[in-house]
């Protein structure tokens, strides 16, 4: 975890030092799931999402210099998303209607925050309770590396094995030993968020904010 | 089947595709992320080099006064000046580098210039030609119209500039260029030339090739040749476009900066009426577009107009928004 911790360090002085190839990576790999984050917390406004996401940008590379490594970049990236609802919300006063996800309950969080560590990604949004989509994306957005994509590939794209190594340019082991990953990290974090989910049918302290 | 697969794929089935970002919520955050980082870049930058240089005055004047020296190259002619550096870039008289910054820096004969690892510079050559450097790169400038290139990769767009072609030497032969865009990269006595507009000639060996646009030919350490296409909008030129020389468009017509983009990104330029192509000619543009790659720049600028463009494989198209009112 240490050297994932260090390579996200790596990549923010990159992006410190002016390296125009390293900020476009993050932003490709960070934009869609910041908009999914925004969007589900702003109850689907895509025009909001949008702002949202563009301000949690403009933010995060205001500040980059104080990010530390403590949690995973995109970890950071999302608690300044988080703020920059608040924000929207503020700003349209206290009568609008604020989104309470599922995922942003502690005890969830702190499932979606441990996987992401290990590489990069993060929480996103959904409800348990609701919408199967909402929580499937939130689980999916929060595996690490290109397991999502993976998944999607094989039973989204309905894709063979062999057409997965091609798009990765592995052998056809390497893809079957990803797909086999990227299928255990899925149903551990389902697993988990579900006994996590089960926890909050008991009262939750208030939070603050 | 096992239970869990089944469990993962039905979840995954029943759930559908994640929520895509719609493509001009991408560009829109993206061109005002990148402003963002762009200026934050350049004030870092600032800093650094006010900091650089603050430190180097005094050790210059400290010299000076002990030796009663003179600034080797001082009322030389200038063959050249740093337009972009993007990291780390570095430049030398004899064997003492020393960082450069963003500010516009004269280089004259004898002079050295380097990039280090994920670093690029974008240098506007005496005449007018732009030359660009990708990380790990290393030049000299000999003269006039002529420079060398001890290793990596150059771009030289020759475009706007005047007099006779420019003339690369290498280790592994020379270049000649006759009004063109071309990449040329030299590693281990291997060469690669890519023409991307224009023809170029490589002299090596007492033999003479031609490399025409679309063309990539490569050379290798014991005289091999391979010759390839690379097409003018292929992947491999985007880096050029970090250190592009940005033209100054406050209060220029779009038509102005439409056709530097098409240039800059190696892509035919097509209006999708005679009125578009009139409209943009009358479209004065206001801002600053100062360090944007060339897409970047022009969202930027278009989104103030009723005018849009869409990219078809080597062609962008501009169009109008809506209906253009017929002139009266």
């Amino acid at each position: 975890m240490a050297e994932l911790a260090h390579l996200d360090r790596a990549v923010a002085r990159r992006i410190l030092g002016g390296d125009d190839a390293a900020f476009r990576d993050l932003f490709d790999r960070f934009f869609p799931r910041l908009y999914r984050f925004a969007l589900a917390r702003l109850g689907g406004d895509a025009e909001a999402a949008r702002d949202v996401v563009q301000q949690t940008f403009c933010n995060a590379i205001e500040r980059l210099d104080s990010y530390r490594g403590e949690a995973a970049l995109y970890t950071w990236f999302c608690q300044i998303c988080r703020n920059a609802v608040a924000d929207h919300y503020r700003r349209r006063g206290a009568g609008a209607a604020r989104v309470v996800l599922l995922e942003d309950q502690p005890n969830v969080r702190a499932v979606l925050d441990a996987l992401t560590a290990p590489a990069e990604d993060e929480p996103e949004t959904g409800a348990w309770q609701s919408q199967v989509h909402r929580f499937v994306e939130a689980t999916l957005d929060s595996l690490p590396g290109r397991y999502a994509e993976v998944l999607e590939w094989k039973y989204l794209d309905g894709l063979s094995v062999r057409e997965i190594a091609v798009r990765l340019d592995v052998g056809e082991k390497a893809a079957e030993s990803l797909l086999t990953r990227a299928r255990d990290a899925f149903r551990a974090a389902i697993v988990e968020l579900a006994g996590a989910a089960e926890e909050l049918a008991t009262p939750l302290e208030p939070q603050p904010g | 089947m096992d239970k869990p697969q089944d469990l993962v794929e039905s979840l995954i089935r029943t759930a559908g595709r994640r929520v895509e970002p719609p493509e001009d919520a991408y560009r829109q955050v993206f061109t005002a992320a990148h402003q963002a980082f762009r200026a934050r870049t350049a004030r870092r930058h600032e800093r650094l080099w006010v900091l650089w240089a603050g430190t180097a005055a005094v050790l210059v004047l400290a010299i000076a006064l002990m030796f009663q020296w003179a600034p080797p190259g001082a009322g030389r002619a200038e063959l050249a000046r740093i337009e972009r550096a993007i990291g780390v870039v570095e430049r030398a008289t004899g064997d003492v580098w020393q960082p450069v910054g963003e500010s516009a820096l004269p280089l004259t004969r004898g002079m050295k210039l380097r990039t280090l690892a994920s670093a690029h510079a974008g240098l506007l050559l005496a005449g007018g030609a732009s030359l660009r450097l990708a990380p790990t790169t290393e030049i000299m400038l000999d003269e006039p119209g002529r420079l060398y290139l001890s290793g990596g990769t150059v771009y030289l767009d020759h475009r706007g500039s005047v007099g006779t072609g420019y003339r690369i030497e290498t280790p592994a032969g020379t270049v000649r260029d006759v009004g063109t865009q071309f990449e040329l990269r030299v590693a281990l006595g291997a060469l690669r030339l890519r023409v991307r507009e224009g023809s170029v000639e490589i002299d090596r060996a007492g033999q003479t090739l031609a490399g025409a646009a679309g063309e990539q030919l490569e050379i290798d350490a014991l005289g091999g040749i391979t010759r390839s296409r690379i097409p003018a909008t292929d992947a491999a030129w985007q880096w050029t476009e970090m250190v592009a020389p940005t033209p100054d468009m406050d209060g220029r017509p779009a038509s102005e900066l439409i056709a530097w983009v098409a240039r800059e990104t190696g892509r035919r330029l097509r209006y999708a009426s005679p009125a578009v192509e009139q409209r943009a000619a009358t479209v004065i543009l206001h801002g600053n577009i100062r360090h944007l790659p060339p897409l970047s720049a022009l969202d930027a600028m278009l989104a103030t107009t009723d005018l849009e463009y869409a990219l078809d494989g080597d062609t962008m198209e501009i169009r109008a928004r809506s209906a253009i009112p017929a002139e009266p």
